[in-house]
């Protein structure tokens, strides 16, 4: 059988539109299928990245027949590739954590997979397209449903947090809109291969103008600061699967983009610093705001945005070693925040005010999800032998060979702070002295299985990095090769 | 200072792209009424796609359509508008239509949660 990217995007987007249809058959399909489809995926990016990676050469799919950069293409190199392979991962242990999701009714469940199937076809679209304005098109996707998705329970606040999302989100994409247009007026196209290769002709002034907007644009959905005020509520509203959905897809592609702009269409010079200063304000305000939470979630969302400030001071750096890192990171956060998240919604669940300090001693009362939060927080803060140590570990080393020594305190003041807040809710999981001895909501099988996988997985990463360390290698590589990127999809041009 | 009638049209079109989303920025900015936000937001958006639009217009262009009349004008030296920026507004419009829609269900969600629609009496959430 033929496998090609642009099943990422069809086939998901296609199983959307049937669901309600298939819920007039059996209403146990609504929720088979897409668990059917993000397998489906799934075994295409691995096939599609074994492809990749042997014969070093990306695959560029030419839509419709129209050959760059006339039509939309779609490229899946090992970098964007990687990316894809895991959000579709990620992707599938959503769907076995909430295959039974709101069991009793199921018209919401319909609602739930409809919009996440959107969602996935949103964020692994904005990887994989190579044409800046279909990108767009693709972040309004994901940004749609994701909205939805935030003010899915209507007992909560989540219509508030949504209205706040929606309008930073919106407000991005008209700045993000005017920066295509003001883009399209100097250059005059808009596949991004040949905006690098036309880059040079625009005039500083305008160049910078443009792509300030963009950083702004695409800031909000990479959580950079101070556009991140949405997380924060988007996160605590929303159901528990949607959250990890937000930090393992939703997160990634905003900082996929970002990257994109500042390290293949832009050559501005001083781009890298800017990354580099933005993501430490990131990092620090972030931590230092976690410290500070008392709600579960709400803390988990600020440790999110911490995390990918650090990405983002890893990409400034900018070396290949530092990319590196920065990608490895990007794999940790996705695994280890997906744990935390997913174990943190049953701690969530089972203390009905959602704080910490009330949620003392429900470590002997659910040992399972008490001991994936705690293996989360350990890997998270870059304990060894866990995933989380090695990132961390190949940033600061990469941070010295660049001689960045200020930002290296930084990043160990940074992670004081860190340990400081995960022990806290760690030490009252276990320490402390039970309220009452009702267990509300014990997790699901599927829900114990999809935090074994990822515990499954850190654990192994820690002990033996090399399973990902090639591709994330040959990922780095791919992303700073400018020159690769430019001629491999021009190519193609026949006119 | 002489100006023709495209000089004219030209800096009409491009004021009020720009005037557009100003209003649009104002009514986002100040006004605390959901809806209204939600007007400044759509308003934004209109005053991009008239940029848009603007950008993409060449002097004396017809529409850029392959028909034996538009073959035509081209082999007798005319000019075609540019159809990109054009096809792009039109998708530009239909994701506003939906961004839209999102955001007033929310604002009649948020009407029925808290009984007011003014974005200063709402804030279980700190905003």
């Amino acid at each position: 059988m033929v496998v090609s990217p642009v099943h990422f995007i069809a086939v998901p987007l296609l199983a959307a539109f049937l669901i309600p249809l298939l819920a007039k058959v059996s209403k146990e399909l609504v929720r088979i299928v897409p668990g059917l489809v993000i397998g489906y995926l799934s075994v295409v990016s691995v096939i599609l990245m074994t492809q990749v990676v042997n014969t070093g050469q990306p695959i560029i799919e030419v839509i419709g027949g129209w050959s760059p950069p006339f039509g939309i293409n779609l490229v899946f190199s090992a970098f964007t590739g990687f990316l894809v392979s895991l959000m579709t991962f990620m992707a599938f242990l959503i769907w076995i954590y909430s295959y039974r999701f709101k069991k009793i009714d199921d018209a919401p469940a319909q609602k739930y997979f409809i919009l996440f199937m959107m969602l996935v076809t949103g964020s692994t679209g904005i990887v994989l397209t190579g044409d800046i304005f279909n990108l767009f098109v693709f972040m309004e996707i994901t940004a749609i449903a994701a909205y939805s998705l935030t003010a899915f329970y209507r007992d909560r606040d989540g219509a508030e947090a949504a209205f706040k999302y929606l309008l930073i989100g919106s407000f991005a994409s008209a700045l993000m809109l005017l920066a295509i247009v003001l883009l399209y007026s100097q250059v005059g196209t808009l596949n991004m291969a040949e905006i690098a290769q036309r880059i040079h002709t625009v005039p500083q002034g305008m160049k910078i103008t443009i792509f300030t907007l963009f950083v702004v644009g695409l800031g909000i959905e990479a959580e950079m600061f101070p556009l991140n005020g949405w997380a924060p509520d988007a996160y605590s509203q929303s159901p528990g699967p949607v959250g990890v959905a937000f930090a393992a897809l939703v997160v990634k592609a905003g900082v996929y983009s970002l990257v994109r702009v500042v390290f293949t269409m832009f050559d501005i010079h001083g781009a890298y610093e800017f990354l580099i200063i933005m993501g430490a304000i990131t990092m620090v305000i972030a931590e230092i705001s976690a410290l500070k939470q008392t709600n579960l979630k709400r803390m988990l969302a600020y440790s999110s945005i911490g995390q990918m400030g650090f990405v983002l001071i890893a990409f400034g750096i900018g070396t290949n070693a530092a990319v590196f890192g920065a990608l490895f990171l990007m794999f940790n956060h996705a695994v280890i925040k997906g744990l935390l998240f997913m174990s943190g919604s049953y701690l969530v669940y089972n203390t009905p005010s959602k704080e910490i300090k009330d949620m003392a001693g429900i470590g002997k009362k659910l040992p399972m999800v008490s001991f994936f939060f705690a293996l989360g927080a350990l890997a998270i803060v870059g304990l060894p032998p866990f995933s989380g140590f090695w990132s961390k570990l190949y940033i600061l080393m990469a941070a010295a060979d660049a001689s960045f020594y200020y930002l290296m305190g930084t990043i160990l003041i940074v992670s004081i702070i860190e340990i400081v807040y995960y022990f806290r809710v760690m030490g009252r999981l276990y320490f402390g002295k039970p309220q009452n001895d009702v267990v509300l909501q014990k997790p699901t099988l599927g829900g114990i299985f999809a935090m074994g996988v990822l515990a499954t997985v850190i654990i192994v990463i820690g002990i033996h990095p090399d399973f990902v360390t090639g591709f994330i290698q040959s990922a780095a590589d791919t992303l700073l090769d400018k020159a690769g990127y430019i001629n491999n999809v021009l190519q193609l041009t026949n006119l | 200072m002489d100006l023709d009638y495209n000089q004219i049209m030209s800096i009409g079109v491009y004021g009020s792209a720009i005037g557009l989303i100003l209003i649009g920025l104002y009514a986002v900015l100040i006004k605390k009424h959901l809806t209204k936000i939600v007007i400044g937001l759509s308003i934004i958006d209109a005053g991009i796609h008239l940029l848009f639009i603007a950008i993409g217009y060449i002097k004396g262009g017809t529409a850029p359509i392959f028909s034996p009349a538009g073959e035509k004008i081209v082999a007798n030296g005319g000019v075609m508008v540019d159809p990109v920026p054009q096809a792009l507004v039109l998708t530009a419009i239909v994701i506003g239509f939906a961004v839209t829609a999102v955001a007033l269900s929310l604002v009649i969600r948020l009407y029925r949660h808290h009984q007011t629609a003014r974005i200063d009496q709402i804030k279980s959430l700190k905003w």
